[in-house]
């Protein structure tokens, strides 16, 4: 028989095959109701239910969530003295429970009050400094110490820097907040120094500053030389003091060709061998009386400023007095 | 006979006319424009009939609010002067809110909030608490591990639970 065969193969017990039947019988799926029968004689009951519908959809209840057991929030557990250092180490985005201050952040609504800490994007935001309190700082600062050593004695005024380290060479560092920490820009060295304490002569001076044309700032007397050339700073760095060298060995020197100067390559006026010397020496000659040293010296001087400083009210102001008074009008 | 003219009322219609080509059996067929409607509807929500719509402070404020009522949820030195890396890390950010969003099924109830400090993330949003603890450790651990491995920057996750999405509803509109 084949409900025997399946009630030998195991697993399929009568109950279950009783209840895999009264199933089909509610979904309406034909049944011999000779083997129905028979199991339910054997298990002993003694009327039939007769069942014409299907029975009624039972809803079952809504699943309910589990509420999960949430540990009480830490402000509640910690201790008044505690150390806040080691509760908030580093930055960290803003929590509620962990912080105990009663912190309000957000545009009320209408009728409402200020919203609170509690499920606020608005305080998880922002920047918050609880990890820098001045406690945290002052212990940072302490460990600190020990990597420092004093500033060099010698070197406090910035006359005695300027004299020992003349040479003052910068760069930069960038950082951004992303995975790379290449910048361009980072291999960028500037060296600055004072043509002072260049030991340069006249010449060597004036070869420098037409080499380096708008390099040299006047009003500092400093030369800056900016080298970004190469890839990697530490180059650019050697690249600066080769300049330098190099700068300073040429202007000591003297070309042969050097002595083709003409007048009006002369960057500055100089009285000596000038057309202006000739005349006063004319207007002194022409004079019966002897015209005073300082007259001449202030006529030179004053001629001097007007061609090296330019023409402005105060220099020829000078310039019209000077002349009066070696003309004798004054 | 060509006679091109437009007129434009005060109200916001003008016609066109063309006298030539249009001009047809004595009818002139013109062609009406509006001025154009500078509307905005970003960020906006409708209002309801009966003010059931929640809305979270992120909601409620447009985005003409950013900088007075709202913070930005992105905080990173790309737009800064000179600052490096822009378009990738946009991209970073699109696809870390949707893993965020679609690896949490259902229990972020805020924006996810990306903030980046040298060469960290550190990823904030606030979440319901309808998986149990344990869970929400693996998912944390998942969400770090993967994420540093994709993004090759170590990445934290800095997250705050509510126990009830009711909790983070602003107003009602």
């Amino acid at each position: 028989d084949i409900e025997d065969k399946m009630l030998k193969l195991g697993g399929v017990t009568p109950r279950l095959y009783s209840q895999v039947l009264r199933l089909a019988a509610s979904c309406n799926i034909h049944t011999t109701l000779s083997t129905f029968s028979e199991l339910k004689a054997e298990e002993n009951e003694e009327f039939r239910t007769l069942e014409l519908r299907s029975k009624k959809f039972v809803r079952q209840p809504a699943r309910v969530m589990k509420s999960h057991n949430v540990v009480p929030p830490r402000y509640k557990r910690q201790k008044v003295d505690q150390d806040w250092g080691n509760v908030w180490p580093a930055a960290r985005t803003f929590h509620p429970a962990s912080v105990p201050l009663p912190v309000r952040q957000g545009y009320p609504a209408s009728g409402q009050v200020t919203p609170d800490k509690w499920g606020n994007a608005e305080l998880m935001k922002i920047p918050n400094f609880l990890h820098l309190t001045p406690p945290v700082i002052k212990r940072q600062c302490e460990a600190l110490k020990k990597f420092c050593t004093p500033w060099p004695s010698g070197i406090e005024t910035a006359a005695e820097q300027e004299k020992y380290f003349p040479v003052m060479v910068s760069k930069s560092t960038y950082l951004h907040s992303s995975p790379t920490l290449r910048d361009q820009k980072a291999r960028i060295v500037t060296l600055r120094v004072s043509l002072k304490s260049l030991d340069l002569d006249d010449h060597g001076r004036d070869k420098l500053l037409r080499l380096v044309k708008n390099r040299h700032d006047p009003t500092t007397d400093c030369l800056t030389i900016v080298a970004d050339r190469c890839p990697l700073s530490q180059q650019n760095y050697d690249y600066c003091f080769y300049l330098l060298t190099v700068l300073y060995n040429e202007s000591m020197k003297t070309e042969p060709w050097e002595h083709e100067k003409e007048v009006a390559d002369r960057e500055r006026y100089i009285w000596e061998g000038s057309p202006s010397q000739a005349a006063l020496q004319a207007i002194i000659d022409s004079n019966e009386d002897s015209t005073p040293e300082e007259v001449i010296e202030e006529y030179k001087k004053v001629v001097i400023d007007l061609h090296n400083e330019g023409e402005d009210e105060p220099t020829l102001s000078r310039y019209r007095d000077s002349v009066m008074k070696l003309v004798g009008l004054a | 006979m060509t006679a091109v003219y437009m007129t434009q009322s005060w109200r916001a219609c003008s016609s066109l006319r063309l006298g030539h080509s249009l001009f047809s059996n004595g009818l002139l067929r013109g062609l009406h424009t509006t001025q154009a409607a500078h509307k905005a509807q970003a960020g906006r929500y409708r209002v309801t009939r009966n003010r059931s719509k929640p809305l979270t402070y992120e909601m409620a404020n447009q985005p003409c609010q950013i900088a007075h009522r709202k913070s930005w949820n992105s905080w990173n030195t790309t737009s800064l002067y000179e600052g490096l890396r822009e378009p990738e890390t946009v991209v970073d950010d699109i696809f870390i809110r949707k893993f965020m969003t679609g690896t949490w099924h259902n229990l972020f109830v805020s924006e996810v909030i990306i903030k980046r400090q040298h060469n960290m993330i550190r990823i904030a949003g606030i979440v319901q608490r309808k998986i149990a603890a344990r869970k929400m450790y693996f998912l944390i651990g998942y969400c770090e591990e993967l994420l540093s491995y994709w993004l090759k920057c170590p990445v934290k996750l800095e997250l705050q639970t509510v126990p009830d999405k009711k909790d983070v509803v602003y107003k009602y509109i």
